[in-house]
């Protein structure tokens, strides 16, 4: 009887012990998530990994064209916008170029696009580390991730001057790097270009113009060259870009120019991927005064910017809007506010009319007066403004670079901050906006890195005047 | 003898007391034998309570003898004692008597109900119990009857002030909201991985609060809130090693056990409470009114030098000058109705008990706008037990249903911090909402979303049903299956009409959605084994777990229905869309085991282990080993201590050292994952992944000594503990640079807290009609992170310091106001002309210094008086002193008025909102935020039993309860409980009042 007892015991003292077993800890993986391995196990999954970055663009704030877009927050560091809303300093603070370096907006712009940078590095590892996908495959996203990032860290270079280049997800190593200097990103970003370049064709998928292909990278490629001044460079490639007359056209209907795939559109993002039920665009949205309560709508237009516009200019007809009551102005550029019927506009991030105003001004730094007189008449024209082929032929080459200028900005205005990069790329962000506010200061060029990032990166220096 | 055996704890109890009285009562006097002292009589009897039920299992022996028995189940024993003897009776929760024998052989003795032998309660540690006095582990313990008439939703709220080391924080002011409750203090870096253990009944509960999408946001959900208080038992807190290390990886923060009502044998008795009251919230700001505000507002503009326009000051120019309105009395100064029903009965033979139970309770708002907490709840428990004693069954069932109603959307008591004094109505007076005055200004009616309306609804079940087959003497098998079922369903409806109809071009009538489901099974199968070994006690225990627990959460929104009256019906909306749906699944597995050694009542040891298996971590690290051991001496057993102390009726040595775990992590964080971007189509990496993190392991030591004096009229309980929390997991913060901001992973650090305990209970008066009881509850935590390796260098280098607390404010320091600008002035240390992080070097323990609470129970005749105040010791900030800005501030700044007063400049230019928002930041808006509460206060009267028999009610009584009566503070914010700016409240003032009867 007891030694029963005893083997019973034991038996029993087993069978809790085998139970306890690791089997019982396998858990398979909840529906909503994919493993990374999977993800870049097929092609299809990896095409619509790149697609999540395309759908991101839209949703990120430093490229949605929303409240704390390039679009919008570099349109108020210049004279183009103005902040409405009394009790919100977050936008009055990029008006009067007084930015405090806890200000969320700025916040927002810097995380969404390093969080946009590492969406395309995961991408780029995973592409490198899978044997499954097929070469074309992996080109032609390589090609596309590529544009991405160069396009993201154009904008950090050119808004925060020197910044961390992270080209990898080894985050531990990422979260305490330091600033990189601006030779180092710039050289990183025609590197990436000239990578998409090589890689992609000139074909835009589906036909839909937010897809990037060789146009897109290389129309981009000219404006970084501008901005270093090689312009030979920029003549060459936007050269390029306007050859191609069945793909790209200047539209003489300005009211089309904005609309979804437009013939003048070189890339563009689509709401839709924001998800979610409406389809207009953020800078719809954003800039559009309320039809009943104006004040909704966080900015305005300038006055002064719209004095600028010469009255018989189209451009001031068809995209600049009016508030009647208010007596207030808005860029009218995109028509719709809000909407959920099927989408009709996309945001402009690259169109055709800017490869003109790069031709003109490389051609006119390389003395060429006649070709940069050409390209600058080929926008005037479309503005229904006298050509200067035709008035002023005689223009000194000075009187020219400040029409050129002019004309970037009533052509540009509130599309990806072109103004104010404008201003710094000339140093005459000082002489054109110290009047514009008490708080001007030489160094307001560059915002503050976010004061979060440093907290949690002390490596990371503050830009000078914060 | 079985059940001599099985006894045995109690008996070495009962006897353990027997002798205190014997020694301490009387110093034992010198009687010559009478003559008879030899002759022996049987002796037989019955054991009752009060209420007359039988009491088994009680000790009869014989005084200064070894001789004795035990009562069989119906009360009843049978003993031989010399005629001349004395009995003595004892049973554990009763007081012990004496009884004389003098030749009689049939004694029938009624034992008093003992609130004074807290040694004697039997404590519940989870997978065995114990005793108050055998303890070796802290473990403390409160009543259910101390807490069931307090007006609150969920049961921790009740707890409040009652126990040492545990510290209850309020989030909300909502019902239902979930405090935060810290045993021991932080342990984590992790504000998520601080939550104890919940278990009811042996089954875990998921800790973490609710979500929600309505007013509840803040906080969320306390899961507890669809218990019935008046069916909790007792409510055990496991603290120190000793008593957690059987949890594992989930005891670092403690473990919180709550145990319901089990049936009684007997007659079936029916228990029926019905009370009602009030709650108001009992204070205010001291605001500027209109006149001074509008002055101050003035001389803003006058300083600033700006000409005040329609639009940048309309409430100078636009505004009425000459309106008022008291916006804290707006919102929130209403009053709101509690109503509590309560019915259960019980009963049940020898073999078979049961408890039934139903409850219903009901509370209103003291904010504008329909707000309503109901709760509903329905419980069973059935125990039985074979003929032959080796079977026992038990099943308990709760089962609750809570609805919230909440107006959506709407913060209402910071709303009434925002508003100038002079702003314009909320409503017309057709009652409908005024957008036209707010409108003017470019002002959104401070109630837009009015009528918005959201639903709240919670189903929990919780049941678990324990099998024990004793398989051999002193060997048994037990099993528990419990089966936990969370619902909540969350409805928020957002009709056109709550919007600015100026406004409503793209706003349509919509509604949000949310779902979640919790769902866990628990089996823990055991072997308990028994035996009386080298003269000692043994007590084994081994068992295993397997727990598995489901989660599934969906949110979706759902817009264009054509009418108000449709909205929520998902079939009537335009488009439907999904804003999150998530399912995880988490298990568990681990084997524990126990042992016991109890010699003599006098010397005990207790040994704990468990390994533990979580799905919780990668493949490389999901075991790991805890354990710990306890000891614990009884010294006032020792002879020489008996002898020479002879007012020191009880004296324990205790101490336990061990270690346990923390797991409390997201589910899957180790995956390398993409998730579904809301766009079409797409893919997205959601988060950083890392496969390596493992447990945190927290290692706990504690040394107390427990001390009785005068019979245990003062008892006194001192206990040191030092935990140290280490190789932290954390959602370590990251820049964004890497990508996102924060990955799951292993800190190098170490937490530590300490602290002291001090538990002090007198029985003042202790006669048959007045008796009047005191307890006393302080603990001195402290907090430290004592090691972070390159913390500098680190994320967190400006978040903690080595050698402070966790809660720390890393403050610039103040240093008046500037004389140039007349503006407030900090420091700049480093003389770099900006202020950042690098200035900031005062630190401020935001942590409470001490904290406790003192309790009477003062009983006269009919009438019973039990009050508890809690106190706090702690400092706070205030703020709304930005004068002349557009808004409202404390009357404090009227003073500013004058050119001299410590307020800066009086203005609204960017350098003063500049200077104000650093001064924010800095050591200027502290002050003493300790406070002093009277949290709940009851008074009963039991109505007479000569009166009540005549209606054939057995018991009956009328009662009264206070919460939050007065509370004494110097701090001048709305709620010394929620210190941090002042315009918060966390706790109402209820009075409620109500009646009892048993039948």
């Amino acid at each position: 009887m007891k030694t029963n007892n005893y083997k019973f015991q034991v038996m029993l003292l087993c069978t809790f012990l085998l139970f306890s077993c690791e089997d019982y800890l396998e858990v398979e993986s909840p529906d909503n998530k994919i493993i990374t391995e999977t993800v870049f196990n097929s092609d299809e999954t990896a095409v619509s990994a790149m697609k999540g970055i395309y759908n991101q663009l839209s949703r990120a704030s430093f490229s949605g064209g929303g409240t704390s877009s390039v679009t919008l927050l570099s349109s108020l560091s210049t004279d183009e916008l103005q902040a409405t809303l009394v009790n919100d300093q977050t936008y009055k603070q990029f008006e009067e170029n007084e930015i405090l370096p806890a200000n969320p907006r700025n916040n927002n712009l810097w995380v969404s696009a390093y969080n946009m940078i590492y969406m395309v590095n995961a991408l780029l590892d995973g592409l490198q580390n899978s044997e499954e996908i097929t070469e074309e495959i992996r080109d032609q996203l390589t090609g596309e991730a590529k544009f991405v990032r160069a396009f993201t860290y154009f904008y950090l270079v050119n808004l925060y001057g020197e910044v961390p280049l992270v080209l990898s997800t080894e985050y531990s190593e990422n979260a305490l790097t330091e600033r990189d200097t601006k030779e180092l990103i710039n050289g990183q970003i025609i590197a990436d270009l000239q990578a998409s370049i090589n890689l992609l064709t000139n074909e835009y998928s589906e036909g839909e113009r937010f897809y990037v292909n060789r146009l897109v990278a290389t129309a981009f490629l000219a404006r970084v060259h501008l901005y270093k001044e090689n312009w030979d460079q920029a003549e060459l490639l936007s050269s390029e870009i306007i050859e191609q007359t069945e793909t790209f056209e200047l539209l003489e209907d300005l009211d089309s120019v904005f609309l979804a795939n437009s013939k003048e559109a070189i890339w563009q993002i689509s709401p839709e991927g924001d998800g979610g039920s409406f389809t207009h665009t953020n800078e719809g949205a954003t800039f559009i005064f309320h039809p009943i309560i104006a004040s909704l709508t966080p900015v305005k237009l300038s006055g002064d910017f719209v004095l600028l516009m010469e009255g018989e200019d189209e451009r001031l007809i068809n995209w600049v809007g009016y508030h009647q009551s208010r007596d207030d102005y808005s860029p009218y550029k995109y028509k719709i506010r809000s909407s959920s019927d099927p989408v009709s506009e996309y945001s402009m991030v690259l169109r055709l009319a800017e490869q003109y105003l790069i031709r003109s001004e490389a051609r006119l730094m390389e003395d060429d007066i006649a070709g940069a007189i050409a390209d600058l008449d080929i926008i005037r024209k479309r503005a229904g403004l006298e050509l200067i082929a035709e008035t002023n032929l005689e223009i000194s080459k000075e009187a020219l670079i400040d029409s050129i200028f002019k004309e970037r900005k009533k052509e540009l205005f509130t599309e990806w901050g072109h103004r104010w990069l404008d201003l710094k790329r000339t140093e005459k962000a000082t002489e054109k906006l110290a009047s514009k506010t008490s708080y001007w200061e030489e160094t307001d060029v560059l915002y503050p890195i976010p004061e979060e990032e440093r907290i949690k990166n002390p490596n990371l220096t503050q830009n000078a005047g914060y | 003898m079985k059940n001599n055996y099985q006894s045995h704890t109690y008996i070495v109890a009962a006897i353990v007391i027997g002798l205190f009285l014997l020694f301490s009562i009387k110093p034992v006097t010198a009687t010559p034998f009478p003559n008879s002292y030899f002759q022996e009589v049987e002796i037989s009897g019955t054991i009752i309570d009060k209420e007359g039920l039988p009491v088994p299992g009680a000790t009869v022996s014989i005084k200064d003898s070894k001789t004795g028995t035990l009562t069989d189940i119906e009360g009843n024993y049978e003993l031989t004692a010399p005629a001349s003897a004395t009995l003595i009776i004892s049973y554990l929760g009763f007081k012990s008597r004496e009884v004389a024998v003098d030749g009689q052989e049939e004694i029938d003795i009624q034992l008093e109900e003992d609130v004074q032998a807290l040694g004697a309660v039997e404590i519940n540690t989870g997978y065995y119990s114990t005793t108050d006095r055998e303890r070796t582990g802290n473990i403390s313990r409160v009543s259910g009857k101390d807490i069931e008439m307090q007006p609150v939703v969920s049961p921790l709220q009740a707890l409040q002030g009652r126990m040492a080391g545990v510290e209850i924080t309020p989030n909300g002011n909502l019902p239902g909201n979930a405090s935060t409750i810290r045993i021991r203090g932080t342990n984590s870096l992790r504000e998520e991985g601080n939550f104890p253990l919940y278990i009811i009944d042996g089954v875990p509960i998921n800790s973490t609060p609710l979500e929600s999408n309505s007013n509840l946001t803040f906080g969320g959900i306390d899961p507890l809130n669809t218990l019935n208080l008046s069916n909790i038992e007792s409510i055990e807190v496991l603290k120190d090693a000793d008593a957690t290390s059987i949890y594992g990886s989930r005891g670092a923060n403690g473990v919180i056990l709550i145990t319901t009502k089990k049936g009684r044998k007997g007659k079936t008795e029916l228990q029926a409470r019905v009370y009602s009251g009030a709650s108001s919230v009992p204070n205010r700001v001291d605001l500027l009114n209109t006149e001074v505000y509008l002055q101050i507002r003035r001389r803003a503009f006058e300083n600033d030098q700006v000409e005040p326009t329609e639009a940048n000051a309309f409430d100078l120019l636009v505004w009425d000058e000459d309106r008022y309105t008291d916006w804290q009395d707006k919102f929130f100064g209403g009053t709101s109705q509690v109503t509590d029903v309560n019915l259960n009965a019980s009963g049940g033979n020898e073999n078979t008990t049961f408890r039934l139970s139903g409850s219903y309770h009901s509370q209103g708002t003291v904010f504008i706008g329909d707000y309503d907490y109901s709760k509903v709840t329905a419980g069973a428990q059935i125990s039985h037990t074979s003929d032959n004693n080796r079977l026992n069954l038990d099943l308990s069932i709760n089962y609750g249903v809570d609805t919230n109603n909440l107006v959506g959307y709407l913060n209402l008591s910071a709303e009434a911090f925002l508003l100038p004094p002079n702003a314009p109505s909320l409503f017309n007076e057709d009652n409908t909402l005024n957008w036209q005055d707010w409108g003017e200004v470019g002002w959104d009616n401070p109630l837009e979303g009015y009528y918005n309306h959201s639903t709240t609804k919670s189903n929990n079940l919780v049941s678990n049903l324990v099998v024990s087959y004793q398989l051999a003497k002193g060997l048994s098998f037990k099993s528990n299956f419990g089966y936990t079922n969370l619902i909540n369903d969350e409805l928020v409806k957002r009709p056109l009409r709550s919007y600015n109809p100026a406004n409503t071009g793209n706003i349509e009538n919509r509604s949000g959605h949310v779902q979640s489901d919790r769902n866990s099974y628990i089996i823990e199968p055991q072997l308990v084994y028994n035996a009386a070994i080298g003269g000692g006690k043994l007590d084994a225990l081994i068992g295993s777990t397997f727990q598995q627990s489901l989660v599934h959460q969906q949110s979706l929104f759902a817009e264009g229905y054509v009418t108000e009256s449709l909205i929520g019906n998902l079939n009537a909306a335009e488009n439907i869309g999904s804003s999150s749906s998530s399912n995880t699944k988490y298990r568990y597995s681990a084997i524990f085991a126990r042992l016991g050694y109890n010699w003599k009542g006098k010397y005990l040891i207790n040994l704990t282990g468990r390994r533990d298996g979580s799905s919780r971590f990668g493949p490389n690290n999901r075991f790991a080993n805890f354990g710990a051991g306890g000891a614990a001496w009884i010294f006032s057993e020792e002879p020489f201590i008996k002898n020479a102390l002879e007012f020191l009726s009880f004296g324990k040595l205790r101490g336990s050292y061990g270690t346990t775990g923390n797991d409390q992590i997201g589910d899957y964080g180790y995956l390398d994952a993409y998730e579904a971007t809301r766009g079409p189509g797409g893919l997205y990496p959601t988060q950083l992944s890392n496969p390596d993190y493992s447990w945190e392991v927290n290692k706990k030591i504690e040394a107390a000594i427990e001390l009785g004096f005068i019979e245990d009229k003062i008892n006194l309980g001192l206990s040191w503990y030092r935990n140290r929390s280490s190789n932290q997991l954390v959602g370590y913060p990251l820049p964004a640079i890497a990508g996102f901001t924060s990955v799951q992973a292993n800190l190098p650090a170490t937490v530590e807290n300490t602290g002291l305990e001090v538990e002090l209970s007198t029985f003042n008066i202790d006669s048959q009609n007045f008796r009047w009881q005191t307890s006393l509850n302080t603990s001195f935590p402290r907090n430290e992170l004592i090691n972070y390796p390159n913390l500098n260098q680190s994320s967190y280098a400006n978040t903690y310091r080595v050698g402070e607390p966790l809660n720390i404010g890393l403050l610039y320091q103040y240093e008046g106001i500037d004389t140039e600008t007349g503006f407030y002035k900090i420091a700049d240390m480093n003389n770099d002309e900006t202020f950042d992080y690098q200035d900031r070097n005062l630190v401020w323990d935001r942590g409470r210094e001490f904290f406790g609470g003192i309790s009477n129970n003062i009983m006269y005749r009919n009438f019973s008086l039990q009050f508890l105040f809690d106190f706090v010791k702690q400092e706070g900030t205030l703020t709304l002193f930005d004068a002349g800005e557009l808004g409202i501030q404390r009357r404090e700044i009227l003073n500013a008025l004058d050119e001299n007063s410590s307020f800066q400049t009086i203005s609204q230019s960017t350098p003063a909102g500049t200077a104000y928002s650093q001064v924010l930041n800095s050591n200027l808006p502290i002050v003493d935020a300790s406070f002093m509460r009277l949290r709940t206060l009851s008074l009963n009267y039991n109505l007479p039993g000569r009166i009540l028999e005549k209606i054939g009610i057995r018991e009956g009584k009328l009662f009264v309860n206070g919460q939050n009566l007065f509370t004494l503070t110097n701090y001048e914010g709305l709620d010394p409980e929620s210190p941090y700016g002042g315009t918060e409240f966390r706790q109402l003032r209820s009075i409620t009042g109500g009646v009892q009867f048993n039948l």
